[in-house]
C-alpha cells in the first residue's frame, strides 16, 4: 500500500481547500467539520452513529474534471458524499482508530488502494437505454442485477439519463445486517428537459404562441409584483393559456430540448432562444458546424454523434452535411458538447462498438476532428451532468459531490483502457475482477496491488491483506472465475 | 429373509387387506420422523386414524395386530405438496381477487387425487389460478367421500404476485390501503352511531347512564385498532345493535395479514423482484412466505443471505438452474436453504407424471449437496407448516395423522418403490399382510 503524505503542492491544496473552507491544513485533516475524531474517540463514536459508512480511493492519479490532476491523491467520501480530495487526509479507521473495531468506533471504513491507476469522475450518459431496468418509472422497476447495468459500469457510467429521467447505476450490494436498496437514490431527477418539435411549420407557429403568451404571463407577473405592494388586494395574473412546460424553460428550471439536424432548423432554433432568452439543447445538430456561431451566441447546447454521416445538399451552394470536426467546430463556438454513441443500449450482437458501451470510443472520434481533451471528457461528465441539471451531484470530483467515481488503469479515452473499479455514493458497485465480462482479459495483478479491503482491527493484523470474512461472496467470485478459466480455453 | 420376499411376490396382487384394524402396530427397519430425525427399528402405534405412539423397539402389547417389516422397509410421512393446481384448470386474469377462495372450484369425483394417493402425495395445497392477487389456497386431503370433505384447511395462504413493476407493487401498496380505508370507515360508523344511542339515552335516562355509556366508548376506542366488528352488547332493550360497515373482499383479507390469521405467498421470479418486493410492503408487518419458480438462468442467488435472514420458506422445483450467461449449474434450493431459508420442494411439473418424479428429483438434489433431511421436510413438514396444517400432518408425530409411505430402502435412492401408502390409518395401495 502507498499513501501520499508527501508535502502537496501549494496549488493543488489550495484549489481543494477552496470547496471546503473549515478545512486547515494541519496534519489533523479529516472530513468531519464539528470536531476531530482522532481526539475525542469516545464521543465521536456515538455521534457517527452505526450507519456512517467512510470510503476512500488511495494513491492513484485523480482526474477532477474541473482541471485538476492530483498525483498520488485521496478521495475521501463520508456516507457517499467527497468529503475531501487532495494529499494528508486522515482516512477514519486507518489513520487512526486503526486498532478499534468496526463496532466499537461506529463507523465503517474501506480503502481502495488503487495506486498506479487513474480516478476519474464517473461517465454520465446523456442517454441510453435499458442499462436500469425494462423502463417506466425506475423506482418501480430498476433491476440492480441487471447484466446490461453491470455492462454499463464496466464502460464507466455511473448516472445516464434515460428519456426525461436522469438516473444512477446503483447496484444493490450485499451487506450484513442487510441494508434496504434505495430505490430513491436511483433517481438523480425526473423532467429534465421540455421536449419540443421543430419539424413543421404548425409545430414552429405553436411554440412561438406558447413562448409569447408565457412571457407575457411573466411580464405581468413582475408587474404585478411591483403593484401588488401598494394594492394588497390587487390580483395576481391570470395563468390562463400559459403552457407550464414553456413556463418553465423561460424560468430557466428545466432546459427546452430539440431534435434538429438541418442548418435551417437549427437556425432558426438559434434565433428564437436568443429572441426569448433561453438555451436551448440540440440533439443530433449534424450541421450545426456550419453555423456554430450563431448556435454559441445562444448558449445552445448539443448532443452530438461524432460518427455520424451525412451527405451534403448538392443543390445548395452553402456548407452542409456532416463533419468530423462538427464537435470541435461548435465546442470552438462556445457550445457546450455531449456525446453519446448511435446506438442507445447494450447490443451483443451484430456488429459492435457503436452502441452505449462505445461511449468512450466514440468520444475518441470527436477527438480525431479536432475536439480538446479537456472538452471531450467534459463531453460525458459535467456537461451532461448540466443539460440534465443534475450537476450539483454528478459530473465531476468535489466536495460536497456524490462519490461516483471510475477507477481506471490508464487514459478514460484510449481504447485500450478498462475500468477496474466503479464506485457510486462511496460503495464499489463494479469490481472488473468479479465479474464475468472482462476479468480474463489483462487480469489485474492481485499481488501488487491489494484489492478492496475492509478495514477492521482483527483483519489489521493480518498483513497479507487476504480477506476472511467475505467468504460467501468469494465463493461466487472463485465460481464465476474458473468460470472465466473455462472460456479463456475456449 | 429372501424367502419371505420371495413369496411375497409370489403372491397375486389382490392383496389390499379387507379392513384395516383399528388398532394396529407397525415395525420397520427405519423411520424418517422429519421431527425428530431417522428412527431405527421404529415402532409405530395407530389408532383410529391417528399416530399415538412412536418410538425405537418398542415392546408391543399381546393382542395387537402388527404389520412387521423389520429389518425391509423405511417409513415417511405421506408427501405435501403446498403449490399445485391439481386437477383445476389454470386459466387467471390479472387482478387483485383477494376474496376468492380455491376450495370453490374442487369436485369430485376425479381420477387425479386417487392417482397421486397411490405415489404417496396425501395432502396438496390448491392454490387459486391468475396473476396479481389471485385470491386464497386450500389444503387438501388426497381421499374423501365429497368435495367438501376434502378440504383440510380453507385459506391456507393467500397468493401475491409481484414483479418488478409499478403495477404489481400498487397492487399489494392498495390492499394495504383499503384495509386503512375500512378501518376509518368503520370507526365513523362506529362514532355515529354511538351519537345515535345516546342522543337516544339522553331524550329519556339519567346522568348515570351516560357516564356508564362513555366508559364503554373509551374500551371500544382501543379495540379500534384491532377493527374486529364487534356486536356491542346492548344496555336496555331500547338500544339497537351496532353493525359493522361492509368490508370489501380485499380490505378483509388484508385485514386479516395484519392480524396474522392468514399467511402470503408471494411469488417472484427474479433477484431484484425480492428487492421490489421489500419496497413495497415496507412498513406493513405480516407472514409470508415466497414462491421463486426455478428458471433456467435464475439470478436469486444475489439474495440468498437477505432471504435467509428473514428465515422465510422458499417454495421451489428440485431443479438444477445456470449461472446467468454461462452453463455453469447452481443448486439454488441447496443455496437458499443453506443461507437460512426453509425449503419447500414441489414437483418439478404439476401432473400426476411430476408427482412419480418427484421423489427422484429431490433425491438428485441431494445428490448435488443439498442435506437430506432438508430435503425430507421440504416435502413434508415444510409445506405443512407454509400451509398450517402442521398440527395435523408432515411428520411422524404423535397426534397427528397417520399418513404413512412405506418405501423398500431409503425413498431418496433412485429407483426406490413405494411398497404401501397408509392414509389416516387406512392402507389405500400396497401388498400388505399382516
Amino acid at each position: 500500500m502507498r499513501f501520499s503524505k508527501t508535502i502537496p503542492s501549494a496549488f493543488a491544496v489550495a484549489a481543494l481547500f477552496a470547496f471546503a473552507p473549515s478545512f486547515t491544513a494541519a496534519s489533523n485533516t479529516s472530513i468531519d467539520d464539528e470536531e476531530s475524531p482522532g481526539e475525542e474517540e469516545g464521543e465521536d463514536a456515538e455521534d457517527e452513529g452505526p450507519e456512517t459508512h467512510y470510503f476512500a480511493v488511495v494513491g492513484a492519479d485523480v482526474y477532477t474534471g474541473t482541471g485538476e490532476v492530483l498525483r498520488g491523491a485521496t478521495v475521501l467520501a463520508k456516507n457517499g458524499k467527497i468529503g475531501a480530495i487532495g494529499y494528508d487526509i486522515e482516512i477514519p479507521g486507518l489513520d487512526y482508530q486503526a486498532d478499534v473495531s468496526s463496532v466499537d468506533r461506529g463507523y465503517t471504513s474501506e480503502v481502495l488502494d488503487a495506486a498506479g491507476y487513474r480516478v476519474y469522475p464517473g461517465m454520465v450518459a446523456i442517454e441510453s437505454s435499458g442499462l436500469l431496468g425494462t423502463g417506466g418509472d425506475f423506482r418501480d422497476s430498476v433491476d440492480p442485477f441487471g447484466q446490461n447495468m453491470i455492462l454499463g459500469l464496466s464502460t464507466g457510467i455511473t448516472s445516464t439519463g434515460q428519456s426525461n429521467t436522469a438516473a444512477k447505476l446503483k447496484r444493490y450490494i450485499t451487506q450484513d445486517p442487510p441494508v434496504d436498496y434505495d430505490f430513491d437514490g436511483v433517481i438523480l431527477r425526473d423532467d429534465c428537459y421540455s421536449n419540443f418539435s421543430w419539424g413543421s411549420g404548425s409545430s414552429r407557429r405553436s411554440l412561438r404562441e406558447k413562448l409569447v403568451r408565457a412571457s407575457e404571463y411573466m411580464r405581468e407577473y413582475r408587474q404585478w409584483q411591483i403593484d401588488v405592494k401598494n394594492d394588497k388586494e390587487l390580483k395576481e395574473p391570470s395563468k390562463k393559456g400559459v403552457d407550464n412546460s414553456v413556463l418553465e424553460v423561460l424560468q430557466g428550471t428545466v432546459l427546452a430540448k430539440f431534435r434538429a439536424d438541418n442548418r435551417e432548423d437549427l437556425l432558426g432554433i438559434a434565433r428564437i432562444a436568443q429572441e426569448y432568452g433561453f438555451r436551448p439543447v440540440i440533439d443530433g445538430c449534424r450541421e450545426g458546424w456550419t453555423i456554430a456561431a450563431e448556435l454559441g451566441r445562444a448558449g445552445a447546447f448539443a448532443i452530438v454523434t461524432p460518427r455520424d454521416r451525412r451527405d451534403k445538399s448538392e443543390l445548395l451552394v452553402r456548407d452542409g452535411g456532416s463533419s468530423i470536426e462538427n464537435a470541435a467546430i461548435l465546442h470552438a463556438a462556445g457550445v457546450q458538447i455531449a456525446i453519446k454513441p448511435s446506438g442507445r443500449g447494450v447490443s451483443l450482437g451484430g456488429i459492435t462498438g457503436r452502441d452505449i458501451m462505445h461511449l468512450p470510443v466514440e468520444v475518441g472520434f470527436a477527438i480525431r476532428g479536432g475536439l480538446p481533451e479537456d472538452a471531450a471528457i467534459a463531453s460525458v461528465t459535467t456537461v451532461p451532468a448540466r443539460m440534465m441539471g443534475v450537476s450539483h451531484r454528478v459530473g465531476s470530483l468535489e466536495v460536497g459531490k456524490d462519490c461516483d467515481l471510475i477507477v481506471t488503469d490508464g487514459d478514460l479515452l484510449h481504447y485500450q483502457t478498462f475500468v477496474q473499479w466503479a464506485v457510486i455514493d462511496g460503495q464499489v458497485v463494479y469490481d472488473k475482477q468479479d465479474e464475468l465480462y472482462f476479468a480474463h482479459i489483462r487480469p489485474r495483478a492481485e499481488t501488487e496491488i491489494a484489492p478492496l479491503r475492509r478495514l477492521d482491527a482483527g483483519e489489521n493484523e493480518d498483513e497479507d491483506g487476504e480477506d476472511a470474512d467475505v467468504d460467501d461472496a468469494d465463493d461466487d467470485k472463485k465460481d464465476k472465475k474458473d468460470k472465466q478459466k473455462d472460456e479463456d480455453d475456449d | 429373509m429372501t424367502l419371505t420376499t420371495l413369496l411375497l411376490a409370489a403372491m397375486p396382487v389382490s392383496a389390499l387387506p379387507p379392513v384395516t384394524p383399528d388398532l394396529l402396530a407397525i415395525k420397520v427397519g427405519k423411520a424418517e420422523t422429519i421431527d425428530q430425525g431417522t428412527l431405527e427399528h421404529a415402532v409405530i402405534l395407530i389408532e383410529d386414524g391417528k399416530i399415538v405412539m412412536i418410538g425405537e423397539d418398542l415392546p408391543i402389547d399381546r393382542g395387537i395386530p402388527v404389520l412387521d417389516r423389520d429389518p425391509e422397509w423405511t417409513v415417511m410421512p405421506g408427501l405435501v405438496n403446498a403449490y399445485s393446481r391439481g386437477p383445476l384448470d389454470s386459466r387467471g386474469g390479472n387482478d387483485s381477487t383477494p376474496e376468492l377462495r380455491a376450495s370453490g372450484e374442487l369436485f369430485l369425483p376425479e381420477d387425479f387425487y386417487d392417482e397421486v394417493l397411490e405415489l404417496g402425495v396425501t395432502t396438496l395445497g390448491l392454490y387459486p389460478a391468475g396473476n396479481g392477487i389471485p385470491g386464497r389456497a386450500v389444503a387438501i386431503r388426497t381421499k374423501a367421500d365429497t368435495a367438501e370433505g376434502l378440504i383440510l384447511k380453507d385459506d391456507a395462504y393467500l397468493k401475491i404476485r409481484m414483479r418488478s413493476s409499478g403495477s404489481a407493487k400498487k397492487l399489494l401498496k392498495k390492499g394495504f390501503e383499503d384495509a386503512d380505508d375500512w378501518i376509518e370507515k368503520e370507526a365513523k360508523a362506529r362514532e355515529k352511531w354511538e351519537k345515535a344511542q345516546e342522543k337516544a339515552k339522553k331524550s329519556k335516562k339519567s346522568k348515570k347512564k351516560d357516564d356508564k355509556k362513555d366508559d364503554k366508548k373509551d374500551d371500544k376506542e382501543d379495540d379500534k385498532r384491532v377493527a374486529v366488528p364487534v356486536a356491542s352488547a346492548p344496555d336496555d332493550e331500547e338500544s339497537t345493535e351496532y353493525v359493522a360497515p361492509e368490508k370489501d373482499g380485499g380490505a378483509e383479507a388484508f385485514l386479516q395479514l395484519r392480524e396474522r390469521k392468514l399467511s402470503a405467498l408471494i411469488a417472484i421470479g427474479q433477484a431484484s423482484d425480492y428487492l421490489h418486493l421489500l419496497d413495497a410492503i415496507g412498513e406493513e408487518e405480516f407472514d409470508w412466505d415466497l414462491r421463486i419458480p426455478i428458471t433456467s438462468e435464475l439470478n436469486i442467488f444475489n439474495v440468498k443471505t437477505e432471504i435467509g435472514s428473514r428465515a422465510c420458506r422458499v417454495v421451489m422445483e428440485p431443479q438444477l438452474s445456470q449461472h446467468p450467461n454461462t452453463m455453469r449449474l447452481r443448486n439454488l434450493p441447496m443455496e437458499l436453504s443453506e443461507a437460512g431459508a426453509k425449503l419447500v420442494l414441489i414437483p418439478r411439473d404439476d401432473s400426476v407424471r411430476g408427482h412419480e418424479a418427484w421423489l427422484r428429483n429431490t433425491g438428485e438434489m441431494v445428490g448435488y449437496g443439498l442435506d437430506r433431511q432438508a430435503a425430507l421436510r421440504a416435502m413434508t413438514l415444510e409445506p405443512a407448516e407454509l400451509m398450517g396444517v402442521g398440527d395435523r400432518v408432515g411428520s411422524l408425530t404423535v397426534g397427528k395423522d397417520a399418513n404413512l409411505i412405506f418405501f423398500e430402502s431409503d425413498p431418496l435412492e433412485p429407483g426406490t418403490r413405494v411398497k404401501a401408502v397408509m392414509f389416516e390409518g387406512e392402507f389405500v395401495t400396497g401388498e400388505v399382510k399382516l
